[in-house]
């Protein structure tokens, strides 16, 4: 479950989240240690006194947020009696961690997230078995390169990988033209200093692709 | 602060509010522009007391607002100001920002510290 607030962590702005068990506590964070264990665990009861309070008066309630002069916390109820939330600073990007929290919600309640991750990782269907023209030492450097994709665009990461992938497959995509994928991918980034972060992330794996 | 329904119908014509409420600390409704004030004055008091306690738990030093986020879009925003509530309730097609902004600028002409209108 841990997986969880660890995915949200990598969203600009965030600093990290906590699921809360209104039966048993505090059940995970990522948070710094300045943020102790014992009052996390009030914040999550208070948050879920909060959001049932919000519940009562609107029912079709998503996210409960609470602006602070220094950070902002945002709950989403995963499943009755299970929330999770996230402290962020106050320019964090609210609509990107929103839809972070419905895709989490929606992996969540596909039991994504009650396997243990061995099991989940057997059962998972092969990731790239539209790229017929790609081996395995191939297919396998595609999904490195997606597992990194993560650190540097958060949960969406995943879904954006498959569709520049697929892009640069139409496209005729090979070993050869690893380039033209990274560019695709450049373009998807947006951003100047997180390509050049994904660029280091992935140099390794690159460079022994390329070393043979 | 300024007469309280003035105060609220300067908040309800700011462009995305869809209407809005004021209420005491103690519960006493001052002004409303909107149906069915006494449920949303429940969450209010109730919310300001949560997080008040969020906020000495988790250290942080003064809350701004507080917002629940609905499918509808219909969001409803908290706005404590000294021993009052404001709540708004924001029109679906509204631009979050200028609503925000507006809010607090009138908020920070009425609240005694003027936190609000700090940012």
């Amino acid at each position: 479950m841990k997986q969880l607030i660890d995915e949200l962590k990598a969203i600009p702005g965030v600093v990290g989240g906590c699921i809360y068990s209104s039966r048993e506590g505090l059940k995970e964070t990522n948070l710094p240690g300045i943020f102790k264990a014992d009052r996390l665990d009030a914040v999550g009861k208070h948050l879920a006194k909060l959001y049932s309070a919000g519940r009562m008066s609107f029912n079709d309630l998503t996210d409960v947020s609470l602006h602070y002069d220094e950070s902002v916390v945002v709950a989403r109820e995963l499943q009755q009696g299970l929330l999770i939330f996230a402290i962020c600073d106050p320019a964090f990007n609210h609509n990107l961690l929103s839809m972070s929290f419905n895709l989490l919600q929606e992996e969540f309640r596909n039991g994504a997230y009650a396997r243990p991750a061995t099991v989940a990782a057997a059962v998972a269907p092969p990731v790239v078995t539209r790229v017929p023209v790609l081996n395995a030492r191939q297919l396998g450097l595609l999904e490195d390169m997606k597992v990194k994709l993560g650190r540097v665009l958060g949960p969406m990461a995943g879904f954006i990988f498959d569709e520049v992938s697929e892009i640069w497959e139409r496209q005729g995509g090979t070993s050869q033209r690893l380039g033209a994928l990274l560019e695709l991918l450049d373009k998807e980034i947006a951003d100047e200093d997180k390509s050049a972060s994904y660029r280091q992330l992935i140099a390794t794996e690159l460079h022994a692709f390329q070393e043979g | 602060m300024a007469t309280a329904k003035e105060f609220v119908a300067r908040v309800n014509s700011i462009d995305g509010v869809s209407g809005c409420l004021l209420v005491r600390n103690d519960g006493v409704l001052l002004g409303q522009t909107i149906d069915d004030p006494e449920v949303y004055s429940t969450l209010m008091l109730i919310s300001a007391g949560l997080s008040r306690g969020i906020m000495e738990k988790a250290g942080f030093s003064y809350c701004r607002h507080l917002s629940f986020s609905r499918n509808c879009k219909r969001n409803f925003y908290v706005f404590p100001i000294d021993k009052y509530l404001l709540g708004v309730v924001q029109r679906t097609d509204a631009y979050l920002p200028d609503m925000l902004e507006a809010v607090y600028r009138l908020v920070g002409r009425v609240s005694s510290d003027n936190t609000a209108a700090a940012s």
